[in-house]
């Protein structure tokens, strides 16, 4: 029922595998005349503090810091150049929203005419009223009647999911769910991961064959919930807002519940050895998961992790 | 209170998994398993005792998990009209929450929170049936002060059982500095002299380099006459606090009537109307006291289900002790073993 284990000995992994270089020895990141060969180092991370080119030929940009007339790494990144701008992207950082990409939220707080949404971005992102679906009729101009029942559609806590519309002069995205597909989540449960693990898919809504439905936001929150049939869909003719903006589960059979289950740990095993998520990868964890485990507490164990991470990564 | 948000939606799917049979949970752990705990003692060199307890954490990066740090240091206090000290010293415990682990409470709120905590340890833990008995240092003049501080560092649920857990590891590790009594006798000349012994450690000492006082050989009122005392061995690290065996640990029974699962998650406990805090100890003919109860939420509880739940509750802590048990004994064989190599 209960065990007790040690924390891994802090000193063990302290052993670089990068070749270290006397000090004396340069290793120019940036070379104006072979624009090439930069591009084949794409994909080399960066220590923080570590030189990257000199700032007389360049420009600091994100993730970098001038000093000694060089421009230094200040995150564990890849680099990025736009012309003469030197940039660091983080690997963990916040979600870095875009325009057109598909989040998952949760309300925060709700203010007039506005809800404020948690989508795990530096600033709470920003949902207009007038960028969710009214019920009755998807095109109607909104009354002061709607901003009074404002909580009857989002209440604080609640999950949504949408699409980043715009930017804000702060910085900070406007949502829409001005579509069939978005809006407020049930049946399911919410997984956190990494933003820079999800991957941009031609399409982030998933079913998988066991009856679960994934939302794959790009910000790295993923809903995982009992699959829908298309037809069954709410506001398939019509816009029907008692449905939409329901709070009530339906029946979820315990087959169901445990392949949700079963999902979830997936997605946390692949996430904790850092590896990106898609919808084969899922799709091949899952059927293996199914073979070679009877019972979704064997996923709890780290051998059995370890396994089922070594047999998907292989096949690759 | 909660301190994560969470949908109704979400209220109701956990709720609906913990109710269904066979009860599933998010983590497929059935009602009485506990998240795997990772505990190491003597993690902070300056304190006289301490641990590090981590319940749930992910062992490849490091991640989720509610994680404690306790550390127990000791300060001389003197017994006087007007000054802190008490014969026989006392324990003060403090608990801390980082900011980083409720990133979405207000800073009123964050203090509201380690004030409940700071309570709930600091009523279970100084009881007067738990004191330890070497605290004393002279009777009637200092006394040691036991500052047990805990931070949490992160919490994903189940907070209180690992703050006790830590507590009690940390003051597992404790370890007392001998002392022993100094006194000084007023000589003809009318000059003091010191002369060691009396103390616990019963050594007689030699002469030493201590501020000189001067005693009027008329006064008979003193009757004790150790005034100050000194450490025998400044290298050795002392004797173990008395009666370590006895600290308390607490089982959360957290309660969707009619069932109650343990060691919640944070998610699990947002969409808990009621828990039920058992700070529970066993003697050394393993019989059970209740050191503590508190009920948290707003949830109903009943006479009758309250004695079912002690009955449980006392089961489940029993697990608990003996296994932390056997975790302390073996960290304390490694720390031995490892201050040996050299």
């Amino acid at each position: 029922m209960i065990s007790f284990a040690s924390f891994p000995s802090r000193y063990e992994d302290t052993t670089y595998e990068k070749t270290r270089h006397h000090a004396s020895v340069k290793e120019d990141f940036m070379d104006i005349d072979d624009a090439e060969s930069f591009e084949a180092q794409g994909s080399k991370l960066t220590c923080p503090g570590e030189s990257l080119t000199s700032s007389q030929a360049y420009m600091r940009g994100h993730g970098t810091y001038v000093e000694n007339e060089e421009v230094i790494a200040s995150v564990a990144g890849t680099i990025e150049r736009v012309n003469k701008l030197v940039s660091v992207r983080a690997i963990r950082s916040r979600y870095n929203p875009e325009v057109g990409d598909l989040v998952v939220g949760r309300i925060t707080e709700v203010q007039p005419r506005r809800w404020k949404v948690d989508a795990h971005s530096r600033q709470d992102a920003v949902l207009m009223l007038s960028s969710v679906n009214l019920p009755g009729g998807v095109q109607r101009r909104k009354l002061e009647s709607d901003e009074l029942q404002m909580r009857g559609f989002f209440e604080e806590g609640d999950l949504l999911v949408a699409e980043v519309q715009a930017f804000f002069s702060d910085g900070a995205m406007s949502l829409h769910t001005r579509s069939l597909k978005y809006g407020k989540l049930r049946n399911g449960q919410l997984v956190v991961v990494p933003p820079i693990l999800v991957r941009r898919l031609k399409s982030h809504f998933l079913t998988l064959p066991c009856g679960v439905d994934l939302i794959l936001g790009l910000n790295g929150y993923i809903w995982v919930s009992k699959h829908v049939k298309e037809n069954e869909q709410e506001g398939e003719e019509g816009f029907d807002a008692e449905a939409v903006y329901s709070n009530v589960n339906d029946d979820i059979d315990d087959s169901t519940r445990a392949a949700i289950s079963r999902v979830t740990h997936i997605i946390r095993i692949l996430t904790s050895r850092f590896i990106p998520l898609s919808d084969t990868l899922l799709l091949e964890a899952y059927e293996w998961s199914v073979e070679h485990g009877s019972d979704v507490k064997d996923l709890l164990h780290q051998d059995f992790g370890d396994a089922l991470v070594v047999s998907i990564t292989s096949g690759q | 209170m909660s301190t994560t948000l969470l949908s109704k939606a979400e209220k109701s799917f956990i709720q609906a998994g913990l109710l269904s049979n066979p009860p599933s949970r998010a983590d497929g752990r059935s009602l009485h398993d506990f998240r795997t705990i990772s505990l190491e003692t003597s993690v902070a060199p300056l304190a006289n005792g301490s641990a590090r307890l981590s319940i749930g954490r992910n062992p490849y990066d490091g991640s989720g998990g509610t994680e404690v740090l306790a550390a127990a240091k000791l300060e001389v206090e003197t017994i006087q009209h007007g000054s802190g000290g008490v014969e026989g010293g006392k324990i003060a415990c403090s608990v801390t929450c980082s900011p980083a682990a409720y990133p979405h409470l207000s800073s009123a709120a964050l203090e509201d929170l380690q004030y409940d905590m700071t309570t709930i340890l600091q009523d279970t833990l100084t009881h007067p049936s738990l004191h330890p008995k070497n605290l004393g240092i002279l009777s009637g003049k200092k006394s040691w002060l036991l500052n047990l501080d805990l931070v949490v560092l992160v919490d994903s649920g189940n907070v209180y059982d690992a703050i006790f857990m830590a507590a009690r590891a940390a003051l597992w590790d404790t370890k007392v500095p001998r002392t022993r009594s100094v006194e000084y006798k007023a000589k003809k000349s009318g000059t003091s002299g010191i002369v060691g012994g009396g103390g616990k450690a019963g050594d007689s000492g030699g002469d030493m380099d201590v501020d000189e006082e001067v005693v009027s050989g008329f006064d008979t009122r003193q009757i004790q006459k150790a005034t100050d005392f000194e450490l025998p061995d400044y290298w050795d690290e002392g004797e173990v606090l008395d009666g370590r065996q006895n600290w308390p640990i607490c089982v959360t029974l957290n309660i969707v009537s009619p069932v109650h699962f343990l060691d919640a998650t944070s998610q699990e406990e947002a969409a808990t109307p009621l828990r039920v805090l058992l700070m529970i100890s066993f003697d050394s003919s393993q019989s059970a006291n209740i050191q503590g109860m508190r009920t948290l939420g707003n949830g109903e509880l009943t006479v009758s289900q309250l004695t079912g739940l002690l009955k449980d509750g006392e089961k489940y802590a029993r697990e608990i002790w003996q296994s932390l048990n056997t975790k302390l004994k073996e960290d304390n064989i490694g720390l031995i073993k490892e201050k040996n190599k050299f």
